[in-house]
């Protein structure tokens, strides 16, 4: 079953773990679900819990502190389960290269399946990359409106 | 964002569990609980620590402003202008003018977005989420004036060695007369609001107050200093940018609570808006930036500005190379943390988000909190966001018994 | 006005006295800094400790405590051996200073005696090796210090 397949029963739920970031990401995904963009009516759910979830969302390099705390919430995820790194710093360590507490990408933990580039991305390009990994094709611009 | 980890291990099947010795993942905060109220609570921060005052000694002057900017998303251009005028400090060149008022422009624009965006995050945190909703759209004004000045929404990179990266259009200026016009009433809307809504009285009202003695003792700064009744701010007493030619009005209160922070942040918003709006009529010409060399003369520079959050400290030293060789940077957030922890004591449970929500924390969110209960014998894990439930359920049960 | 009174001090406690653009720099031996602090603390009525800064010179550790006062910065400075990096803390007497101090010690490995946090961590991970040296020393090279830690 794909995840579209399978999103059609259910809505997605996200859980964001900010894993050693500026915070600048988070406040960029939490603006997705305030009223100008309006990630909601696409479905799409913050819950609290990793066990609820269906999409992880890693904001953020891993830092030594992180690193397996964020393998014990993918772990603690019910399959299917996908994992979206958002911002430079979770594909490459963005500004923080050779710091030496900071981990070079979110793949070097966990398997990602969609990266989302930006410093930070913002709240379109967000629903526009959870959409991709949706639908798995890019949506029509129409419907976004 | 505020959401967290829960642990669901063998033997914690419900949330509030036995003890569980072999927890031993280092916590944020760790709470002692003595019946209802919390005794004693431990900090343990190091969850956003990169390594950046060794990494800025491997970087160039120039390029260190794009890495001091990214230690906090929210406050990023409050970095930037420390860094840039306390390194500006070591040589003898003068910044233009224009400059100068743009600098205060940006900085300004930034605390009305920053408290904004803090007022939105009580309402989330005390189950008014429609607060919530309505003042990040209002948000949205003021990031788009950002974006449209500076390029970026949060990252500005707009200060640099030797003056800002861009300029203002006639255009922007005319939109930001009024927009800030705008943002000022729905401010003013905003603190007739807090203070008539009950929801938010009762979770703030008398909740996590800091006398003065303990704000002598514990030094905060910031907002959190000034609702104690002590007057202080960087902006006026310490003038840096343009705010020698147009100082804040620095606002305090007696009270000391949650409920005051509301109304000085809340002021503070308006206050702000009167200052860009002043600072556009007064904008002086000429050029936005001087050339800079790329070697820094030897010194030690000490230099501090008004954060939206409080006090951002750096000290810079340069030997007279290329590169920085020590950069000392002091968060405000780190000078509030041991007067959070100070405020919690005598608390109930339910009152904990609300008065870490108060000090404005900018660290990677209270995402793991431990509770050990001496009289129970008993060591727990909540998130951020059971606690937050867990307080918006306790202040309905006691409403509803009232 | 201020020079004066830092003069009296400085003299009470054989200091050396300086400025360096915005600040006022009191050099005083380690085991003076306590008093130091004390009374640069007690001028005019109120102080305000912004944060204690800890540099590595190369044979030495300068630890620097800044106060803020209205214009100007006093700062007290004091230079401690590598071999044997101890310093009394002010926290009895300044308790803003308790998490200043656990910040230096995690960074440059200066121990504080009679700080209660000594024995914790306050910044540096738990997998941060026992053996590596303070990560803001000369000797650390921050690509070792990634492999000791497994960080990729």
């Amino acid at each position: 079953m794909t995840l579209k397949e399978w999103a059609r029963k259910r809505s997605i739920w996200v859980f964001d773990v900010n894993a050693a970031s500026c915070n600048g990401c988070d406040i960029e995904i939490l603006d997705a679900f305030t009223p100008r963009y309006d990630v909601e009516r696409l479905g799409i759910v913050l819950v609290p819990s990793p066990r609820h979830a269906d999409v992880l969302l890693v904001t953020g390099t891993v830092n030594a502190m992180m690193k397996d705390r964020l393998k014990t919430i993918y772990e603690q995820m019910s399959e299917p389960k996908y994992v979206v790194a958002v911002g430079a710093c979770a594909l490459g360590g963005g500004v923080y290269k050779g710091c030496y507490n900071v981990g070079h990408g979110v793949d070097k933990v966990i398997p990602v399946d969609l990266y989302i580039p930006g410093c930070p991305p913002r709240p379109e390009a967000i629903i526009y990359g959870i959409m991709k990994l949706v639908n798995g094709e890019p949506p029509d611009p129409k419907e976004e409106e | 964002m505020g959401a967290g980890l829960i642990e669901y291990s063998p033997e914690n099947l419900v949330p509030f569990g036995p003890v569980h010795p072999s927890l031993k993942e280092p916590e944020y905060f760790r709470l002692v609980l003595e019946g209802e109220k919390i005794v004693e609570v431990h900090p343990r921060i190091g969850y956003v620590h990169r390594g950046i005052e060794r990494a800025a000694q491997d970087r160039t002057w120039v390029k260190n402003i794009y890495l001091f900017e990214r230690i906090c998303g929210i406050c990023s251009f409050a970095h930037s202008l420390a860094y840039t005028e306390g390194t500006e400090s070591l040589t003898e060149f003068q910044i233009p003018a224009r400059a100068r008022y743009l600098r205060l422009i940006i900085a300004e624009l930034e605390r009305i977005h920053s408290h904004l965006l803090w007022l939105g995050l009580v309402g989330y945190w005390t189950g008014f989420d429609t607060l919530f909703m309505w003042i990040w759209k209002d948000r949205e004004h003021i990031l788009d004036l950002l974006e449209g000045i500076t390029g970026n929404r949060v990252h500005k990179s707009f200060s640099t060695l030797g003056g800002v990266r861009r300029d203002l259009t006639p255009g922007l200026i005319s939109t930001l007369q009024e927009e800030t016009k705008f943002v000022t009433k729905r401010a003013k809307y905003y603190e007739e609001l807090v203070h008539s809504e009950e929801t938010l009285i009762s979770r703030t009202r008398g909740v996590g107050k800091l006398t003065k003695e303990i704000a002598e003792k514990l030094c905060p700064v910031g907002p959190l200093l000034r609702c104690s009744g002590i007057e202080r701010d960087v902006r006026k007493e310490d003038p840096y940018a343009a705010y020698d030619a147009i100082p804040p009005e620095v606002k305090t209160s007696k009270a000391g609570d949650v409920e005051s922070l509301l109304s000085i942040r809340l002021e503070e918003v308006i206050d702000s808006c009167r200052m860009v709006s002043e600072a556009l009529q007064h904008l002086p010409e000429g050029p936005v930036r001087i050339p800079f060399p790329r070697i820094i003369p030897r010194g030690d520079a000490f230099f501090h500005v008004e954060a939206p959050r409080g006090e951002l400290f750096y000290f810079i030293r340069s030997n007279g190379s290329a590169k920085p060789e020590r950069v000392k940077i002091r968060t405000p957030t780190l000078a509030n943390l041991l007067t959070a922890a100070e405020l919690l004591k005598g608390r109930v449970l339910a009152d904990v988000p609300v008065v870490l929500t108060g000090i404005d924390p900018c660290f990677g969110c209270m995402d793991r909190i431990t509770i050990v209960n001496v009289d129970k014998s008993k060591k727990w894990s909540v998130s951020g966001e059971e606690l937050r439930v867990y307080g918006i359920e306790y202040y309905k049960r006691k409403a509803g018994k009232n | 006005m201020i020079e004066e009174e830092l003069s009296s001090i400085a003299s009470g406690l054989s200091a050396k006295i300086s400025k360096a653009k915005k600040s006022y720099i009191l050099e005083v031996s380690p085991d003076k800094v306590k008093d130091a602090c004390e009374k640069v603390s007690q001028l005019n009525g109120y102080y305000h400790l912004s944060t204690i800064t800890g540099t590595d010179t190369g044979e030495s550790i300068s630890v620097m405590y800044h106060f803020w006062r209205g214009k100007v910065f006093i700062t007290v400075k004091t230079d401690v051996p590598k071999s044997r990096p101890h310093i009394p803390t002010i926290s009895s007497v300044l308790p803003s200073s308790l998490l200043y101090e656990a910040e230096v010690k995690d960074l440059l490995g200066v121990t504080f005696d009679g700080n209660p946090l000594m024995g914790t961590r306050l910044l540096l991970p738990d997998i941060y090796p026992e053996d590596a040296p303070p990560p803001l020393t000369k000797e650390a090279d921050p690509e070792k210090i990634r492999k000791m830690m497994e960080l990729e």
